[in-house]
């Protein structure tokens, strides 16, 4: 797999607006189960975060899109061309910034709004995170209806999880320990069934995709699936010890757990980091062998 | 509240249930990959796997571009000919950029022909 280093920074645009987006959205959903939980500062905080993961995201999508201009010629003139804009515009890309835009615009009430949380900013959050459903390789699978609703599924559940990882970190750092432990806790609680789903759902569409098992594990795209995977049980362990050994803990008030809390969280970013990027690479410069 | 949400984020996703989608791979071309023709071809054809639209598309011989028109603005087909120059005897490289019709992916690939003299 030869990538350029205009196919890199398209890359980069779209991990970056994976996770922004992602983040914002998981941010509104942290806010509407544990804000109850916090302060008035932390939410601030939290919802100052939201504002600016969604005008980032807004603008990586822009970028996103100039830089895939430019890896059609190859060259910085590609980007403003506008006949190669509207060429991804014109394919799925042109819907889904589109719904991304419009959930993020929702999620900026989120950061206007002074009540625990916005019942507009959360449909706005779902639309944001299942925007990226609107191009992806499942899309190839006939019919396209069932992938597409699984895969949906799979993006609020990512964005559930990895999204919640900054205001944990927001919490772990500027709260009292019972607070803290609270929100661990009720975090911890729902998950559980969020991330069983995300892995049932993941997990079914790669069985979808798989067509011949091994063409599909040694090409590009299965080597990357596979690096995927492997943060994916990576995060599963860390995100296992914070549950079911730090969360007790914390309950306890032992204060060595939230130290260790802390750095587990910031482990899961980074592993949440690696998995996004590594999902804006399959996604954008190789695809499922046929 | 939640139960709401669920609902509405089940009934959006139908809404971004978009037609098939993967990346252009190119499937067959005219002249063929590492063709010896022995007359100037006065087409050249590219079959693609998907529907897509030509970004770029090159020509050269001896690192020379030949040109070559390409319209940017021609809808997405899977199937697509350009009219040729008389080309001299003499080795050739064809170098196209394709953009998937459905989904925006883009892909890249070259190959090479030639004419005996």
């Amino acid at each position: 797999m030869e990538l350029s280093g205009w196919d890199a920074a398209a890359v980069g645009a779209k991990a970056v607006t994976y996770a922004t987006t992602l983040g914002a959205a998981g941010a509104i959903y942290f806010l509407a189960y544990c804000g109850e939980l916090l302060q008035e500062p932390q939410r601030s905080r939290i919802r100052r975060l939201i504002g600016i993961l969604s005008l980032t995201s807004a603008l990586a999508t822009g970028a996103k899109i100039l830089l895939m201009s430019a890896t059609i010629s190859g060259d910085l003139a590609g980007m403003f061309d506008m006949s190669f804009a509207g060429m991804i515009l014109g394919a799925g890309e042109g819907l889904a910034s589109g719904v991304r835009m419009a959930g993020l615009a929702l999620c900026a009430l989120a950061v206007t709004s002074k009540h625990r949380f916005h019942a507009l900013a959360l449909v706005g959050a779902a639309l944001a995170s299942m925007s990226f459903a609107g191009v992806g390789h499942v899309h190839g699978l006939r019919p396209s209806i069932v992938p597409s609703v699984l895969l949906c599924l799979h993006l609020l559940c990512a964005a559930f999880w990895l999204g919640a990882l900054v205001p944990l970190l927001i919490t772990a750092r500027d709260s009292r320990p019972a607070q803290i432990a609270a929100v661990a806790a009720r975090f911890g609680k729902l998950a559980l069934g969020v991330v069983a789903v995300l892995l049932c759902v993941g997990l079914s569409l790669l069985w979808m995709l798989i067509r011949d098992a091994t063409p599909f594990w040694s090409s590009d795209y299965g080597r990357l699936m596979a690096a995927k995977l492997f943060m994916v049980a990576a995060l599963l362990g860390i995100a296992g010890v914070n549950k079911l050994y730090l969360t007790p803990r914390l309950l306890q008030g032992q204060s060595k757990a939230f130290v260790q809390f802390r750095r587990t969280v910031q482990a899961e970013m980074v592993a949440g980091a690696l998995i996004l990027l590594i999902t804006a690479t399959f996604t954008t410069v190789t695809g499922p062998p046929r | 509240m939640f139960k709401q949400a669920i609902l509405a984020a089940a009934l959006c996703s139908t809404l971004l249930a978009g037609p098939c989608m993967a990346h252009a791979k190119l499937q067959s071309s005219s002249p063929a990959k590492d063709a010896q023709l022995t007359e100037p071809p006065k087409t050249l054809t590219l079959t693609f796997s998907e529907a897509a639209q030509i970004g770029v598309l090159k020509l050269t011989a001896s690192g020379k571009d030949i040109p070559i028109a390409v319209d940017k603005n021609a809808k997405a087909s899977a199937s697509f000919t350009f009219p040729l120059p008389t080309l001299a005897p003499g080795s050739y490289t064809v170098q196209w950029t394709a953009v998937a019709a459905d989904d925006g992916h883009v892909t890249k690939g070259s190959f090479a022909f030639s004419i005996k003299g």
